[in-house]
Protein backbone atom coordinates (compact mmCIF):
# COMPACT_ATOMS: atom_id res chain seq x y z
CA UNK A 1 0.00 0.00 0.00
CA UNK A 2 2.61 1.98 0.99
CA UNK A 3 4.34 1.32 -2.03
CA UNK A 4 1.72 2.42 -4.46
CA UNK A 5 1.43 5.84 -2.88
CA UNK A 6 5.61 6.32 -3.38
CA UNK A 7 5.63 7.88 -6.39
CA UNK A 8 2.45 10.13 -5.74
CA UNK A 9 4.84 11.71 -3.13
CA UNK A 10 7.70 12.15 -5.17
CA UNK A 11 5.17 13.96 -8.00
CA UNK A 12 3.88 16.13 -4.94
CA UNK A 13 7.72 17.17 -3.97
CA UNK A 14 8.92 17.41 -7.38
CA UNK A 15 5.99 19.13 -9.07
CA UNK A 16 6.10 21.84 -5.87
CA UNK A 17 9.89 21.74 -5.53
CA UNK A 18 11.27 21.79 -9.05
CA UNK A 19 7.72 23.96 -10.44
CA UNK A 20 8.53 26.66 -7.86
CA UNK A 21 11.66 27.47 -9.90
CA UNK A 22 11.20 26.02 -12.97
CA UNK A 23 11.22 29.18 -15.77
CA UNK A 24 8.12 28.33 -18.17
CA UNK A 25 10.39 29.70 -20.80
CA UNK A 26 12.29 26.75 -20.83
CA UNK A 27 9.14 24.77 -21.29
CA UNK A 28 7.59 23.90 -24.76
CA UNK A 29 4.96 26.61 -24.90
CA UNK A 30 1.31 26.07 -23.40
CA UNK A 31 3.40 23.36 -21.36
CA UNK A 32 2.17 23.52 -17.60
CA UNK A 33 5.40 22.33 -15.09
CA UNK A 34 3.16 19.00 -14.29
CA UNK A 35 2.36 17.82 -17.83
CA UNK A 36 6.33 18.21 -18.85
CA UNK A 37 7.18 16.03 -15.36
CA UNK A 38 4.52 13.39 -14.85
CA UNK A 39 5.52 11.13 -18.09
CA UNK A 40 8.84 10.99 -16.80
CA UNK A 41 8.06 10.50 -13.51
CA UNK A 42 6.52 7.48 -15.05
CA UNK A 43 9.76 6.49 -16.61
CA UNK A 44 11.84 7.13 -13.22
CA UNK A 45 9.27 5.06 -10.79
CA UNK A 46 9.94 2.35 -12.31
CA UNK A 47 13.96 2.25 -11.90
CA UNK A 48 14.03 1.54 -8.24
CA UNK A 49 12.05 -1.38 -8.07
CA UNK A 50 13.67 -3.03 -11.08
CA UNK A 51 16.94 -2.79 -8.65
CA UNK A 52 15.52 -4.34 -6.00
CA UNK A 53 14.24 -7.29 -8.67
CA UNK A 54 17.97 -7.73 -8.61
CA UNK A 55 18.61 -7.68 -4.64
CA UNK A 56 15.53 -9.75 -4.43
CA UNK A 57 17.10 -12.64 -6.73
CA UNK A 58 20.23 -12.56 -5.10
CA UNK A 59 18.10 -12.97 -1.60
CA UNK A 60 16.19 -15.85 -2.64
CA UNK A 61 19.48 -17.45 -4.20
CA UNK A 62 21.07 -17.25 -0.37
CA UNK A 63 18.07 -18.46 1.01
CA UNK A 64 17.02 -22.23 0.22
CA UNK A 65 13.34 -21.74 -2.17
CA UNK A 66 15.23 -21.16 -5.06
CA UNK A 67 17.89 -24.29 -3.91
CA UNK A 68 14.52 -26.21 -4.07
CA UNK A 69 13.13 -25.02 -7.53
CA UNK A 70 16.09 -25.75 -8.76
CA UNK A 71 16.26 -29.29 -7.51
CA UNK A 72 12.63 -29.81 -9.50
CA UNK A 73 12.58 -30.78 -12.91
CA UNK A 74 11.68 -26.37 -13.59
CA UNK A 75 13.58 -25.10 -15.88
CA UNK A 76 15.32 -21.82 -14.91
CA UNK A 77 14.36 -19.43 -17.52
CA UNK A 78 10.74 -19.65 -15.81
CA UNK A 79 11.99 -18.57 -12.39
CA UNK A 80 13.30 -15.46 -13.91
CA UNK A 81 10.86 -14.95 -15.99
CA UNK A 82 8.19 -15.63 -13.02
CA UNK A 83 9.62 -12.84 -10.63
CA UNK A 84 10.14 -9.97 -13.74
CA UNK A 85 6.49 -10.43 -14.47
CA UNK A 86 5.51 -9.90 -10.59
CA UNK A 87 7.46 -7.24 -9.75
CA UNK A 88 6.42 -5.41 -13.07
CA UNK A 89 3.01 -6.62 -12.23
CA UNK A 90 3.21 -4.27 -8.87
CA UNK A 91 4.98 -1.29 -10.86
CA UNK A 92 2.46 -1.35 -12.87
CA UNK A 93 0.10 -0.37 -10.27
CA UNK A 94 2.19 1.85 -8.94
CA UNK A 95 1.63 3.94 -12.51
CA UNK A 96 -1.59 3.75 -12.73
CA UNK A 97 -2.02 5.08 -9.05
CA UNK A 98 1.01 7.82 -10.04
CA UNK A 99 -1.35 8.67 -13.43
CA UNK A 100 -4.97 9.11 -11.87
CA UNK A 101 -3.42 11.09 -8.74
CA UNK A 102 -1.72 13.38 -11.41
CA UNK A 103 -4.72 14.29 -13.06
CA UNK A 104 -7.54 14.28 -9.56
CA UNK A 105 -4.92 16.13 -7.84
CA UNK A 106 -2.14 17.96 -9.53
CA UNK A 107 -4.16 18.90 -12.38
CA UNK A 108 -2.68 16.68 -15.26
CA UNK A 109 -3.84 17.10 -18.72
CA UNK A 110 -2.55 13.97 -20.83
CA UNK A 111 -3.22 16.10 -24.43
CA UNK A 112 -2.27 12.58 -26.40
CA UNK A 113 -5.73 11.34 -25.38
CA UNK A 114 -6.55 8.24 -23.62
CA UNK A 115 -5.11 6.40 -25.96
CA UNK A 116 -1.73 8.63 -26.37
CA UNK A 117 -1.75 7.95 -22.37
CA UNK A 118 -1.87 4.19 -22.45
CA UNK A 119 0.76 4.00 -25.36
CA UNK A 120 3.39 5.96 -22.98
CA UNK A 121 2.39 3.67 -19.98
CA UNK A 122 3.23 1.05 -22.37
CA UNK A 123 6.66 2.40 -23.08
CA UNK A 124 7.25 3.10 -19.07
CA UNK A 125 6.05 -1.17 -19.15
CA UNK A 126 8.63 -2.26 -21.52
CA UNK A 127 11.31 0.08 -19.77
CA UNK A 128 10.29 -1.40 -16.31
CA UNK A 129 10.49 -4.94 -17.69
CA UNK A 130 14.26 -3.94 -19.55
CA UNK A 131 15.37 -2.52 -16.63
CA UNK A 132 14.25 -5.33 -14.40
CA UNK A 133 15.53 -8.11 -16.74
CA UNK A 134 19.46 -5.82 -16.45
CA UNK A 135 19.26 -6.08 -13.06
CA UNK A 136 18.67 -9.61 -12.93
CA UNK A 137 21.40 -10.33 -14.91
CA UNK A 138 23.57 -8.40 -12.80
CA UNK A 139 22.20 -9.98 -9.86
CA UNK A 140 22.35 -13.84 -11.36
CA UNK A 141 26.28 -13.22 -12.05
CA UNK A 142 27.48 -11.09 -9.11
CA UNK A 143 25.30 -12.94 -6.50
CA UNK A 144 26.23 -10.23 -3.71
CA UNK A 145 23.58 -8.29 -2.03
CA UNK A 146 25.70 -5.54 -1.03
CA UNK A 147 27.29 -4.82 -4.45
CA UNK A 148 24.03 -4.74 -5.90
CA UNK A 149 22.20 -2.27 -3.20
CA UNK A 150 25.47 -0.29 -3.91
CA UNK A 151 24.66 -0.57 -7.92
CA UNK A 152 21.42 0.63 -7.70
CA UNK A 153 22.10 3.54 -6.20
CA UNK A 154 24.80 4.35 -8.01
CA UNK A 155 23.15 4.08 -11.07
CA UNK A 156 19.30 5.00 -10.33
CA UNK A 157 20.09 8.50 -9.18
CA UNK A 158 22.54 9.65 -12.09
CA UNK A 159 19.91 7.46 -14.76
CA UNK A 160 17.52 9.83 -13.36
CA UNK A 161 18.77 13.39 -12.48
CA UNK A 162 21.06 13.62 -15.67
CA UNK A 163 17.80 13.51 -17.68
CA UNK A 164 15.33 15.53 -19.13
CA UNK A 165 13.37 14.22 -16.49
CA UNK A 166 12.97 17.66 -14.72
CA UNK A 167 14.66 20.15 -16.66
CA UNK A 168 14.90 20.17 -20.47
CA UNK A 169 18.36 19.31 -21.17
CA UNK A 170 19.18 22.57 -23.58
CA UNK A 171 18.81 24.75 -20.14
CA UNK A 172 22.15 21.81 -18.41
CA UNK A 173 25.55 23.12 -18.64
CA UNK A 174 27.64 21.80 -22.18
CA UNK A 175 28.72 18.55 -20.21
CA UNK A 176 25.56 17.52 -18.51
CA UNK A 177 23.77 18.13 -21.97
CA UNK A 178 26.00 15.31 -23.72
CA UNK A 179 25.44 13.24 -20.63
CA UNK A 180 22.06 13.82 -20.36
CA UNK A 181 21.60 12.86 -24.33
CA UNK A 182 23.93 10.03 -23.74
CA UNK A 183 21.27 9.14 -20.83
CA UNK A 184 18.66 6.39 -22.13
CA UNK A 185 16.40 7.15 -19.97
CA UNK A 186 16.35 10.91 -21.41
CA UNK A 187 14.75 9.20 -24.82
CA UNK A 188 12.86 6.81 -22.77
CA UNK A 189 11.16 10.15 -21.48
CA UNK A 190 10.85 12.22 -24.59
CA UNK A 191 8.83 9.18 -25.92
CA UNK A 192 6.54 8.85 -22.88
CA UNK A 193 6.00 12.66 -23.20
CA UNK A 194 5.61 12.39 -26.71
CA UNK A 195 2.98 10.19 -26.17
CA UNK A 196 1.08 11.48 -23.37
CA UNK A 197 1.32 15.13 -24.37
CA UNK A 198 0.40 14.26 -28.29
CA UNK A 199 3.49 15.82 -29.41
CA UNK A 200 5.11 14.79 -32.79
CA UNK A 201 5.63 10.97 -32.68
CA UNK A 202 9.73 10.73 -34.08
CA UNK A 203 11.56 9.48 -30.96
CA UNK A 204 9.13 6.38 -30.15
CA UNK A 205 10.35 3.79 -32.15
CA UNK A 206 13.85 4.90 -31.86
CA UNK A 207 13.66 4.87 -27.81
CA UNK A 208 11.07 1.21 -28.22
CA UNK A 209 13.68 -0.32 -30.64
CA UNK A 210 16.75 0.39 -28.14
CA UNK A 211 14.69 -0.79 -25.06
CA UNK A 212 13.72 -3.93 -27.00
CA UNK A 213 17.47 -4.47 -28.10
CA UNK A 214 18.64 -3.87 -24.09
CA UNK A 215 15.89 -6.26 -23.02
CA UNK A 216 17.38 -8.86 -25.25
CA UNK A 217 20.53 -8.91 -23.73
CA UNK A 218 19.31 -8.17 -20.35
CA UNK A 219 17.07 -11.67 -20.77
CA UNK A 220 20.21 -13.58 -22.33
CA UNK A 221 22.61 -12.84 -19.44
CA UNK A 222 20.19 -13.41 -16.63
CA UNK A 223 19.78 -16.40 -18.17
CA UNK A 224 23.15 -17.64 -18.47
CA UNK A 225 24.16 -15.98 -15.32
CA UNK A 226 21.36 -17.67 -13.68
CA UNK A 227 22.09 -21.46 -15.17
CA UNK A 228 25.49 -21.62 -13.32
CA UNK A 229 25.78 -23.68 -10.34
CA UNK A 230 24.99 -22.07 -6.69
CA UNK A 231 27.94 -22.29 -4.88
CA UNK A 232 27.90 -22.38 -1.12
CA UNK B 1 21.17 -58.46 -7.37
CA UNK B 2 20.06 -55.07 -5.45
CA UNK B 3 19.29 -51.93 -7.58
CA UNK B 4 21.41 -49.07 -6.01
CA UNK B 5 19.51 -45.78 -6.11
CA UNK B 6 23.01 -43.83 -5.18
CA UNK B 7 26.22 -44.77 -6.64
CA UNK B 8 29.66 -42.34 -6.74
CA UNK B 9 32.34 -43.51 -8.47
CA UNK B 10 35.61 -41.62 -7.11
CA UNK B 11 33.73 -38.40 -7.03
CA UNK B 12 35.58 -35.45 -6.72
CA UNK B 13 34.62 -31.90 -6.18
CA UNK B 14 37.00 -28.97 -6.48
CA UNK B 15 36.31 -25.42 -5.93
CA UNK B 16 39.23 -22.61 -6.62
CA UNK B 17 41.97 -24.29 -4.22
CA UNK B 18 39.55 -26.25 -2.31
CA UNK B 19 38.47 -30.03 -3.16
CA UNK B 20 35.54 -29.90 -0.97
CA UNK B 21 35.10 -33.78 -2.53
CA UNK B 22 38.39 -35.92 -2.67
CA UNK B 23 37.47 -39.38 -4.96
CA UNK B 24 34.33 -40.26 -3.07
CA UNK B 25 33.29 -43.59 -3.39
CA UNK B 26 29.68 -44.68 -2.17
CA UNK B 27 26.75 -46.66 -3.11
CA UNK B 28 23.07 -46.92 -2.19
CA UNK B 29 20.70 -49.55 -2.82
CA UNK B 30 17.23 -49.11 -3.20
CA UNK B 31 14.56 -48.51 -0.03
CA UNK B 32 18.32 -48.03 1.97
CA UNK B 33 18.67 -44.58 4.76
CA UNK B 34 22.31 -43.66 3.55
CA UNK B 35 24.21 -41.67 6.82
CA UNK B 36 26.68 -39.02 6.05
CA UNK B 37 28.35 -38.35 8.86
CA UNK B 38 31.04 -35.50 9.30
CA UNK B 39 31.67 -31.87 10.73
CA UNK B 40 30.99 -28.45 9.11
CA UNK B 41 33.38 -28.00 5.98
CA UNK B 42 34.09 -32.18 5.58
CA UNK B 43 31.54 -31.83 2.33
CA UNK B 44 28.37 -33.15 2.99
CA UNK B 45 26.69 -30.52 1.85
CA UNK B 46 28.87 -30.49 -1.56
CA UNK B 47 28.21 -34.12 -2.23
CA UNK B 48 24.46 -33.59 -1.88
CA UNK B 49 24.55 -30.70 -4.19
CA UNK B 50 26.41 -32.59 -6.43
CA UNK B 51 23.80 -35.81 -6.06
CA UNK B 52 21.05 -33.33 -6.56
CA UNK B 53 22.13 -32.23 -9.95
CA UNK B 54 23.19 -28.15 -8.44
CA UNK B 55 26.81 -28.57 -8.99
CA UNK B 56 28.34 -30.93 -11.69
CA UNK B 57 31.32 -33.16 -10.54
CA UNK B 58 34.69 -31.86 -11.39
CA UNK B 59 35.77 -35.81 -11.79
CA UNK B 60 34.62 -39.08 -11.21
CA UNK B 61 31.28 -40.39 -11.73
CA UNK B 62 27.79 -39.81 -9.69
CA UNK B 63 24.20 -42.09 -10.60
CA UNK B 64 21.20 -41.17 -8.98
CA UNK B 65 18.39 -43.81 -9.56
CA UNK B 66 20.39 -45.03 -12.77
CA UNK B 67 20.92 -41.26 -14.62
CA UNK B 68 23.62 -40.07 -14.69
CA UNK B 69 24.13 -36.56 -12.54
CA UNK B 70 25.07 -34.68 -15.88
CA UNK B 71 21.35 -35.56 -16.80
CA UNK B 72 20.00 -32.95 -14.86
CA UNK B 73 15.81 -32.80 -15.42
CA UNK B 74 15.42 -36.72 -15.80
CA UNK B 75 17.10 -36.92 -11.88
CA UNK B 76 15.29 -34.09 -10.78
CA UNK B 77 12.05 -34.97 -11.82
CA UNK B 78 13.14 -38.53 -9.73
CA UNK B 79 14.47 -37.24 -6.64
CA UNK B 80 13.22 -34.84 -3.35
CA UNK B 81 15.54 -32.24 -1.72
CA UNK B 82 15.08 -30.86 2.02
CA UNK B 83 18.52 -28.71 2.40
CA UNK B 84 20.01 -27.22 5.48
CA UNK B 85 17.66 -24.56 5.62
CA UNK B 86 13.61 -24.90 5.40
CA UNK B 87 13.23 -23.59 1.66
CA UNK B 88 9.10 -22.27 2.66
CA UNK B 89 7.98 -19.26 1.15
CA UNK B 90 7.23 -17.36 4.46
CA UNK B 91 4.71 -15.40 3.24
CA UNK B 92 2.64 -18.41 1.86
CA UNK B 93 0.58 -20.32 3.84
CA UNK B 94 1.68 -24.28 4.47
CA UNK B 95 -1.36 -25.24 1.81
CA UNK B 96 -0.10 -22.84 -0.92
CA UNK B 97 3.55 -23.63 -0.23
CA UNK B 98 2.80 -27.13 -0.97
CA UNK B 99 0.28 -26.66 -3.55
CA UNK B 100 2.92 -24.02 -5.46
CA UNK B 101 5.03 -27.27 -5.77
CA UNK B 102 2.74 -29.63 -6.79
CA UNK B 103 1.42 -27.55 -9.39
CA UNK B 104 5.02 -26.58 -10.71
CA UNK B 105 5.04 -30.39 -11.30
CA UNK B 106 2.64 -30.25 -13.28
CA UNK B 107 -0.58 -31.37 -10.99
CA UNK B 108 -3.92 -30.24 -12.01
CA UNK B 109 -5.45 -27.84 -9.65
CA UNK B 110 -7.36 -30.45 -8.37
CA UNK B 111 -4.87 -33.04 -7.72
CA UNK B 112 -2.54 -30.48 -6.16
CA UNK B 113 -4.78 -29.73 -3.66
CA UNK B 114 -5.62 -33.40 -2.74
CA UNK B 115 -1.68 -34.25 -2.64
CA UNK B 116 -1.15 -31.26 -0.59
CA UNK B 117 -3.74 -31.87 2.34
CA UNK B 118 -2.95 -35.34 2.37
CA UNK B 119 1.01 -34.84 2.94
CA UNK B 120 -0.17 -31.87 5.94
CA UNK B 121 -2.09 -34.26 7.09
CA UNK B 122 0.82 -36.96 7.08
CA UNK B 123 3.08 -34.88 9.28
CA UNK B 124 0.71 -33.05 11.71
CA UNK B 125 0.25 -29.71 9.64
CA UNK B 126 -3.46 -30.11 8.87
CA UNK B 127 -4.15 -27.46 11.89
CA UNK B 128 -1.79 -25.22 10.40
CA UNK B 129 -2.73 -25.35 7.04
CA UNK B 130 -3.89 -21.81 6.44
CA UNK B 131 -1.64 -20.11 8.60
CA UNK B 132 1.74 -18.29 6.61
CA UNK B 133 4.59 -20.10 7.39
CA UNK B 134 6.52 -18.09 8.75
CA UNK B 135 4.75 -18.17 11.93
CA UNK B 136 5.46 -21.74 12.39
CA UNK B 137 7.85 -23.03 14.72
CA UNK B 138 11.29 -23.99 13.65
CA UNK B 139 10.03 -28.06 13.94
CA UNK B 140 6.86 -27.33 11.86
CA UNK B 141 8.75 -25.27 9.19
CA UNK B 142 11.57 -28.57 8.91
CA UNK B 143 8.39 -30.86 8.57
CA UNK B 144 6.79 -28.57 5.93
CA UNK B 145 9.99 -28.58 3.67
CA UNK B 146 10.45 -32.21 4.11
CA UNK B 147 6.44 -32.76 2.88
CA UNK B 148 7.24 -30.28 -0.19
CA UNK B 149 10.49 -32.62 -0.86
CA UNK B 150 8.47 -35.18 -0.89
CA UNK B 151 5.37 -33.76 -2.81
CA UNK B 152 5.88 -35.46 -6.29
CA UNK B 153 6.07 -39.17 -5.08
CA UNK B 154 10.57 -39.14 -5.40
CA UNK B 155 12.39 -42.50 -5.40
CA UNK B 156 15.21 -40.56 -3.73
CA UNK B 157 15.45 -37.85 -1.10
CA UNK B 158 18.18 -36.02 0.10
CA UNK B 159 17.71 -34.68 3.53
CA UNK B 160 20.81 -32.28 4.32
CA UNK B 161 21.07 -31.69 8.40
CA UNK B 162 17.14 -32.08 8.62
CA UNK B 163 17.36 -32.16 12.49
CA UNK B 164 19.97 -29.50 13.04
CA UNK B 165 19.15 -26.66 15.48
CA UNK B 166 15.66 -28.37 16.21
CA UNK B 167 14.64 -29.50 19.95
CA UNK B 168 14.55 -32.99 20.97
CA UNK B 169 10.50 -32.90 20.01
CA UNK B 170 10.61 -32.09 17.18
CA UNK B 171 13.69 -34.09 16.05
CA UNK B 172 11.78 -37.20 17.32
CA UNK B 173 8.95 -36.42 15.28
CA UNK B 174 11.37 -35.88 12.17
CA UNK B 175 13.07 -39.69 12.74
CA UNK B 176 9.71 -41.72 12.89
CA UNK B 177 9.06 -39.70 9.55
CA UNK B 178 12.63 -40.71 8.05
CA UNK B 179 11.62 -44.67 9.13
CA UNK B 180 8.01 -44.23 7.34
CA UNK B 181 9.91 -43.16 4.09
CA UNK B 182 12.51 -46.13 4.03
CA UNK B 183 9.74 -48.72 4.80
CA UNK B 184 8.06 -46.74 2.01
CA UNK B 185 10.75 -48.55 -0.36
CA UNK B 186 12.32 -44.18 -0.58
CA UNK B 187 15.32 -44.41 -0.75
CA UNK B 188 16.98 -41.66 1.96
CA UNK B 189 20.38 -39.86 1.85
CA UNK B 190 20.90 -38.01 5.33
CA UNK B 191 23.35 -35.68 6.30
CA UNK B 192 24.14 -34.97 10.00
CA UNK B 193 26.62 -33.79 12.66
CA UNK B 194 24.71 -36.42 14.95
CA UNK B 195 26.20 -39.89 15.45
CA UNK B 196 22.96 -40.51 17.75
CA UNK B 197 20.97 -39.18 14.44
CA UNK B 198 22.87 -41.89 11.96
CA UNK B 199 22.62 -44.43 14.33
CA UNK B 200 19.13 -44.17 15.32
CA UNK B 201 18.55 -44.07 11.15
CA UNK B 202 21.13 -45.13 8.52
CA UNK B 203 21.25 -48.93 7.42
CA UNK B 204 24.82 -47.49 6.32
CA UNK B 205 26.98 -45.01 7.66
CA UNK B 206 29.88 -42.80 5.46
CA UNK B 207 32.10 -40.65 7.45
CA UNK B 208 33.32 -37.63 5.52
CA UNK B 209 36.22 -35.55 6.77
CA UNK B 210 37.90 -32.75 4.51
CA UNK B 211 36.17 -34.51 1.64
CA UNK B 212 37.31 -38.01 2.12
CA UNK B 213 35.54 -40.92 3.03
CA UNK B 214 37.17 -41.94 6.19
CA UNK B 215 35.06 -44.65 7.17
CA UNK B 216 31.78 -46.99 6.49
CA UNK B 217 29.48 -49.29 7.36
CA UNK B 218 26.86 -50.23 9.35
CA UNK B 219 26.34 -48.21 12.99
CA UNK B 220 27.08 -51.49 14.72
CA UNK B 221 30.81 -52.23 12.60
CA UNK B 222 31.41 -48.41 13.00
CA UNK B 223 30.67 -48.33 16.46
CA UNK B 224 32.97 -51.18 17.24
CA UNK B 225 35.85 -49.54 15.88
CA UNK B 226 34.60 -46.80 18.74
CA UNK B 227 33.74 -48.77 21.68
CA UNK B 228 30.64 -48.73 23.52
CA UNK B 229 31.53 -45.82 25.70
CA UNK B 230 35.02 -43.29 25.86
CA UNK B 231 36.82 -42.34 28.98
CA UNK B 232 38.72 -38.72 28.67
CA UNK B 233 41.06 -38.41 31.38
CA UNK B 234 42.88 -35.14 32.98
CA UNK B 235 45.84 -35.86 35.01
CA UNK B 236 47.68 -33.74 37.13
CA UNK B 237 49.59 -31.37 36.66
CA UNK B 238 52.53 -31.85 35.67
CA UNK B 239 52.03 -35.35 34.37
CA UNK B 240 51.95 -34.61 30.41
CA UNK B 241 48.46 -36.36 28.27
CA UNK B 242 51.62 -38.35 26.51
CA UNK B 243 52.47 -39.93 29.95
CA UNK B 244 48.83 -41.00 30.23
CA UNK B 245 48.98 -42.28 26.15
CA UNK B 246 51.69 -44.02 26.98
CA UNK B 247 50.62 -45.82 30.02
CA UNK B 248 47.34 -46.56 28.58
CA UNK B 249 48.82 -48.32 25.46
CA UNK B 250 50.98 -50.11 27.40
CA UNK B 251 47.43 -51.29 29.31
CA UNK B 252 46.28 -52.75 25.36
CA UNK B 253 43.86 -49.46 25.32
CA UNK B 254 43.98 -47.35 22.24
CA UNK B 255 44.24 -43.70 23.34
CA UNK B 256 44.64 -40.27 21.71
CA UNK B 257 44.70 -36.84 22.54
CA UNK B 258 41.71 -35.24 22.91
CA UNK B 259 40.75 -31.90 22.25
CA UNK B 260 42.02 -29.07 24.13
CA UNK B 261 45.36 -31.76 24.63
CA UNK B 262 45.43 -31.73 28.24
CA UNK B 263 43.47 -34.65 28.40
CA UNK B 264 43.35 -38.22 26.42
CA UNK B 265 39.97 -40.08 25.36
CA UNK B 266 40.06 -43.77 25.21
CA UNK B 267 37.23 -45.78 23.88
CA UNK B 268 36.81 -48.90 25.81
CA UNK B 269 34.22 -51.47 24.64
CA UNK B 270 32.22 -52.72 27.76
CA UNK B 271 31.56 -50.09 30.77
CA UNK B 272 33.29 -53.09 32.88
CA UNK B 273 36.75 -51.75 31.36
CA UNK B 274 36.39 -48.51 33.06
CA UNK B 275 37.80 -49.95 35.84
CA UNK B 276 40.62 -51.13 34.70
CA UNK B 277 41.74 -47.49 32.69
CA UNK B 278 41.66 -46.42 36.47
CA UNK B 279 43.85 -49.11 37.69
CA UNK B 280 46.76 -48.82 35.02
CA UNK B 281 46.84 -45.59 35.81
CA UNK B 282 46.77 -45.57 39.67
CA UNK B 283 49.73 -48.34 38.98
CA UNK B 284 51.74 -45.77 36.86
CA UNK B 285 51.09 -43.55 39.49
CA UNK B 286 49.27 -40.87 37.48
CA UNK B 287 47.20 -38.88 39.63
CA UNK B 288 43.89 -37.90 37.88
CA UNK B 289 41.88 -34.40 37.81
CA UNK B 290 38.67 -35.16 35.76
CA UNK B 291 37.58 -38.57 34.50
CA UNK B 292 34.63 -38.66 32.16
CA UNK B 293 32.67 -41.58 31.02
CA UNK B 294 30.92 -40.74 27.72
CA UNK B 295 29.13 -41.97 24.92
CA UNK B 296 31.35 -42.43 21.99
CA UNK B 297 31.06 -39.35 20.15
CA UNK B 298 31.62 -38.26 16.50
CA UNK B 299 34.77 -36.53 17.74
CA UNK B 300 35.76 -40.11 19.43
CA UNK B 301 34.79 -41.54 15.75
CA UNK B 302 37.06 -39.14 13.95
CA UNK B 303 39.98 -39.05 16.10
CA UNK B 304 40.21 -42.50 16.22
CA UNK B 305 39.28 -43.06 12.49
CA UNK B 306 42.13 -40.71 11.87
CA UNK B 307 44.68 -41.25 14.43
CA UNK B 308 46.19 -38.00 15.07
CA UNK B 309 49.45 -37.88 15.31
CA UNK B 310 50.12 -38.23 19.31
CA UNK B 311 50.64 -35.48 21.20
CA UNK B 312 54.62 -36.20 22.85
Amino acid sequence: MLNLCQPVVLLLLFSQVFGAIANPELLPPGTAYVDYLLPALLVTTVMGPATNSGVGLVRDMTGGFLTRLRSMPVDPCWILLARSVSDVARVVAQLIVLVIAGVVLFGFVPAGGPLGMLAALAVAVLVAWTLTWIFLALGSWLRDVEMMQSIGVISVFPLMFASSAFVPVHAFPGWLQVVAMANPMSHAMRATRELALGWSTGHTLPAVATCVGFLALGMFCAVRGFRRPIVG
Amino acid sequence: MTELMIEADRLTRVFGDVTALDTVTLTAPRGAVLGLLGHNGAGKTTLVNVLTTQVPPSSGTARVAGLDVRQGDQIRALIGLAGQFAAVDGQLSGLDNLITVARLLGAGRRAAYARAAELLDLFGLAGAARRPARTYSGGMRRRLDLAMSLVGHPEVIFLDEPTAGLDPESRLVLWRIVGRLARDGITVLLTTQYIEEADRLADAIVVLSGGRVVASGTPAELKAQVGTSSVRVTPVWPHGPARVLDCLSEAGFRAFAGPGARSVSTPVAEPGLVASVVRALDAAGIGVSELNVTEPTLNDVYLNLIKPEPVR
